[in-house]
């Protein structure tokens, strides 16, 4: 028996496992295999943070961490220290998440730019620190704002698809 | 309604902060386990690639047309220019024929003097790229061969004209190379006329750049750079490219291979090296007298056995 909010939950997983896959399938495609001097946005975590904060209940760590790590594994970035970051900074957004009253726009904005500047900070640290082979701060830095810039699309269109708030008990509710 | 939410929300708080903790735990623990057993977590990777790349194949094949097909409509814009570049080119090249035909016979009869028999071992797997690394921080490729094709960690790929990399992480049915451009890719090489010894260093650009070369006065930009088979890496004399100054006044290599577009790879297979399997394997067991009989022949064996 699946009940309106579980079916709603349901597609809203499906949709972001589908946007994890669609995204790390473009990665992968050997379309240019030349480095390249900027780098695109990671989009795969402007998604995980619009999700946290749009729908606290559809994102849960366990999935979180599921997806991480396979784009870990398949991106060849050291496995679990990345996907680690990240849920500790999925989860310091969600505790900042209020289910009576969003933030406004740029407040959230700003809160995600700070946690994307920690959790990039963090990664070059550690993998400086304890890590085989070279880190790239310098390319981790255009990354970063690269990836801070494309967080206002992706806000629009979370919106667009997930609807504005939290979850309601009642179906009405749903801008879905 | 609201208070309902409330005391299930106050319920599910400490569940969810145990479970987020344990999951912490739990990565801190991959993360250091890759850190200190590297080999065994890097095959699981390979496999757990193996598995899942090739599956997204059959969805890469009509991207890739269309990427091709818009690529070959841009060219159309400018397709007098480049056909103006191609007769140039193609004048260049007959001249270079020409050069080349006479340089093929003369070398095969100074091979034929010399009785120089060229390695036969050094034959190649050719496979395709299916993925690359995805991240703007790696440089590797995936190709669709692997521990069953016979690949082996460490071989020289090439694109048929210029090196490409070395083979990284094979599983069943794939392997990684590892690109010359990749930021931890170290090759050493020989500059070419003078002979001067370098190590080409990958640096996350499309030049990668000459390191401890001992004369820098001694070659110049244009210079050809072939690997030097120092270490046992590589094959020596395998082409890597030219030299070029960058604008960074450091010496680079313009890549032979095309890295733009890589789609067929070359695997070289390469001899079997001397293995130092143990802490003072280097020192040689006995100077005085004659090398025992039964050495060489385990060594003619297991060559028969390579070969085979």
């Amino acid at each position: 028996m699946i009940g309106p909010v579980t079916l709603d939950r349901l597609i809203c997983r499906a949709i972001f496992i589908g946007a994890a896959a669609v995204l790390l399938f473009f990665r992968l495609m050997p379309l240019s295999t030349e480095p390249q001097a900027i780098p695109g946005p990671d989009l795969l975590l402007c998604i995980v943070f619009a999700f946290v904060q749009r729908r606290p209940d559809v994102l849960t760590p366990l999935l979180l961490v599921a997806v991480m790590l396979v784009t870990d594994l398949l991106l060849m970035r050291p496995p679990g220290l990345w996907t680690l970051l990240v849920l500790v900074g999925a989860e310091f957004l969600r505790s900042r998440h209020s289910p009576s009253s969003e933030l406004p726009f740029l407040a959230e904005w700003g809160f995600v730019a700070i946690v994307l500047v920690v959790i990039h900070l963090a990664d070059l640290m550690i993998l400086a620190i304890i890590g085989p082979g070279e880190v790239l701060p310098a390319l981790t830095m255009v990354q970063l704002l690269i990836t801070v810039s494309f967080y206002p699309p992706v806000y629009l269109a979370s919106r667009v698809l997930l609807g504005a708030g939290p979850v309601v008990p009642e179906p009405s509710g749903m801008a879905r | 309604m609201a208070r309902d939410r409330n005391s299930s929300a106050d319920y599910a708080r400490p569940v969810r902060q145990i479970v987020v903790g344990l999951l912490a735990l739990a990565l801190v623990g991959i993360f250091l386990l890759w850190r200190i057993d590297s080999p065994r977590v890097e095959r699981f990777r390979a496999d757990v690639v193996d598995r899942v790349v090739p599956s997204f194949s059959w969805a890469m094949a009509p991207v890739r047309k269309l990427s091709d097909m818009a690529q070959g409509l841009q060219s159309y814009a400018r397709i007098y220019e480049q056909n103006q570049e191609l007769r140039r080119e193609l004048r260049q090249m007959k001249a270079w024929k020409e050069a080349a035909l006479q340089l093929e016979q003369e070398n095969a009869k100074l091979l034929d003097l010399n009785k120089v028999r060229l390695d036969p071992q050094l034959t190649y797997v050719t496979g395709v790229v299916m993925a690359d690394s995805g991240s703007p921080f790696h440089q590797s490729v995936l190709l669709n061969v692997g521990q069953r094709d016979g690949i082996v960690d460490g071989w020289a790929t090439t694109d048929g004209l210029g090196l490409v990399g070395r083979i990284s992480g094979v599983g069943q049915s794939s392997a990684r190379v590892v690109l010359l451009t990749d930021s931890n890719s170290r090759l050493p090489v020989t500059i070419q006329p003078s002979g001067q010894r370098a190590i080409l260093a990958g640096d996350n650009s499309i030049a990668p750049y000459i390191d401890f070369l001992e004369d820098p006065d001694a070659v110049r930009p244009g210079d050809r750079v072939v690997s030097s088979g120092d270490g046992g890496l590589f094959p020596a004399g395998l082409l890597v490219g030219q030299l070029a100054m960058g604008r960074d006044r450091q010496l680079r290599v313009r890549l032979s291979a095309d890295l733009e577009r890589l789609e067929f790879l070359r695997v070289l297979r390469s001899h079997a090296n001397e293995v130092i399997g143990e802490t003072g394997g280097l020192i040689v067991p006995s100077l005085i007298g004659p090398l025992p009989g039964p050495d060489q022949s385990a060594e003619a064996e297991t060559g028969a056995e390579l070969s085979q």
